[in-house]
């Protein structure tokens, strides 16, 4: 799984049941709309991310919005742990196994 | 809401082409990115959100061109909110069909063909085409001379050939069908001066004729290239080998330098009237070329300097006579050049005045006299004729708004005919099927496609 894809499971994770817009994802993870579509593409291909359009006010065409599944949460929260993980290990390392 | 500047429409644009381009599983996706359009904040960041979503766009269409197999559902879509036109309506076909067929229609007609080869040939050069193929119709003419034994049409494609070697072959082919066309070797061998039958070529002309300083010429020629081939290039005719400074006397000491082009005129005109053949790149033939070989002139004039140089020596001696002699064979070879080169010739001038000293010195005022005034005309000769390539490279009005037509109607053709391609291939790959009645053309790619065929 590529470190974008990561940033953006995380993103989802901080907040797991808030639905949120492609641009709001796109500035809070700082990933370009051509970086942040696909991984949206994909995880919504393995059923991971849940989409959904919506009607904000009248005259202004509807918004796409996403959250991630339960399955999306579950891998959301696996990798986040292995991450967490890593970055123990890797500080213990670092620091001669005082961590 | 943010108001719509000139980037955020292009944004807008930009990103409606690649939806309308883009598969149906990403459609809604294509259609979500559009719709955070108009939230991103700033102009140019929007131009940028559309830029990368058009690029996941046309990376899915082209995906979905090459592998037809992921046209199916591969993403699933939050709703179906957006649809896809239907496939391509008729009269938009049948318009799309007519253009593109009237447009290659042209090319039956065979003047619109020589006319599209004209304005192409202006941008050879920039477009790298392959210049070793033959024209078409010089390729039939010699198939049925090859079939006739047509000695006079064989000479006619040896003096076009654009390879060498055929060209050799060629030309020794209709030399022995009729060896009165013998001259042929000369013209051949001007044009191509490293082909090995010279060897044999040159003795053949120096038995032919005589008299011409051209197998001369030819003959310093293939020794210069040899030195070239060898890295061994020296400037001073002095250091030069003697074989290529018995060359260059024999020819000062020709009576003429016939360059063959009257034969070569009149050999143009009964082939071309016989096979029937208009093609003006045939008609004009080489435009550049003079006739001499392309060292002939360099050639001469290093050799004339040389000769100049051991007059002066022998006048000092006080061998006049032997001196005078040396300037008569300058100033004869200078008027053997025609008047092309012989302008260009300054060693004619110099050998005149040097003739006058000398003629004054031996008291003989009237030959003095008489050598001063050549020597005055050969020197405005050469200021009218520095002024005439002055012009010819100046403005020509007539020539010069020919030539632009010429060019502005060739790049015309390619760009329309790019065009035509850039707009066919769109509107195969916004369809993504190869089969007629599935395109769907919009109203843009068939004023493209149109417009194209009709320029």
């Amino acid at each position: 799984m590529s470190p974008q894809t990561l940033r953006v499971l995380e993103r989802f994770a901080e907040r797991p049941t808030a639905w949120c817009y492609g641009y709001e994802l796109s500035r809070e993870t700082g990933l370009k709309s051509g970086t942040l579509y696909p991984i949206l593409m994909r995880l919504a291909k393995f059923s991971l991310l849940e989409t959904k359009w919506i009607s904000t006010e009248d005259g202004v065409p509807p918004r796409h919005i996403y959250r991630l599944t339960l399955n999306g949460m579950k891998l959301a929260r696996e990798k986040q742990t292995i991450s967490r993980t890593g970055v123990c290990v890797r500080r213990a390392a670092l620091s001669g196994g005082k961590a | 809401m943010i108001p719509l500047s000139l980037p955020r429409r292009i944004a807008a644009f930009l990103l409606r082409y690649a939806i309308s381009i883009s598969p149906r599983d990403t459609l809604d996706w294509g259609h979500a990115m559009l719709a955070e359009l108009d939230h991103v904040q700033g102009n140019w960041a929007a131009l940028l959100w559309s830029l990368g979503s058009a690029g996941v766009l046309v990376k899915h269409a082209l995906l979905s061109l090459i592998f037809p197999s992921r046209n199916g559902p591969t993403i699933p879509s939050g709703g179906n909110l957006f649809s896809k036109e239907d496939s391509m309506r008729k009269p938009a076909l049948a318009i799309t069909a007519v253009c593109v067929v009237a447009s290659l229609l042209f090319f039956v007609a065979p003047v619109f063909r020589q006319a599209f080869r004209v304005s192409l040939f202006q941008w050879q050069f920039l477009l790298h085409t392959d210049r070793s193929r033959m024209n078409p119709e010089l390729e039939s003419i010699l198939q049925k001379a090859e079939r006739d034994h047509d000695a006079e049409a064989l000479a006619f494609v040896a003096l076009r050939h654009t390879q060498s070697s055929e060209s050799a072959r060629l030309a020794d082919e209709a030399v022995r069908l009729d060896p009165k066309l013998i001259w042929v070797y000369a013209i051949v061998a001007v044009r191509w001066p490293f082909v090995p039958e010279i060897d044999h070529w040159v003795p053949a002309l120096e038995r032919f004729d005589p008299q011409n300083a051209l197998p001369h010429l030819i003959t310093a020629e293939k020794i210069d290239g040899d030195q070239v081939l060898r890295a061994n290039v020296t400037h001073r005719a002095e250091d030069r080998p003697p074989s290529w400074q018995s060359a260059m006397a024999a020819a000062f000491e020709s009576a003429k330098l016939d360059t063959y082009s009257g034969q070569r005129k009149e050999l143009d005109r009964r082939v071309l009237s016989r096979y029937h053949a208009g093609d003006p790149e045939l008609i004009a033939g080489d435009v550049c070329f003079y006739g001499l070989p392309s060292y002939g002139f360099s050639d001469s004039y290093r050799y004339a300097k040389l000769v100049l140089v051991t007059a002066q020596v022998l006048e000092t001696q006080g061998d006049t006579s032997a001196a005078a002699e040396k300037y008569l064979a300058i100033a004869h070879f200078g008027k053997l050049l025609g008047p092309d080169f012989s302008a260009r010739f300054m060693q004619t001038q110099q050998a005149y005045t040097r003739l006058a000293a000398l003629t004054a010195k031996s008291s003989r005022p009237a030959e003095a006299a008489f050598y001063s005034f050549l020597a005055d005309q050969e020197r405005q000769a050469m200021e009218q004729a520095s002024y005439s390539r002055c012009r010819r490279f100046g403005p020509n009005q007539v020539a010069r708004w020919d030539a632009d037509s010429a060019r502005r109607s060739g790049a015309v053709m390619l760009l329309s005919g790019a065009l035509l391609f850039a707009t066919l291939f769109a509107v195969f790959l916004r369809s993504r099927s190869l089969r007629l009645n599935l395109l769907r053309p919009g109203r843009l790619a068939i004023a493209l496609a149109a417009s194209s065929s009709v320029a």
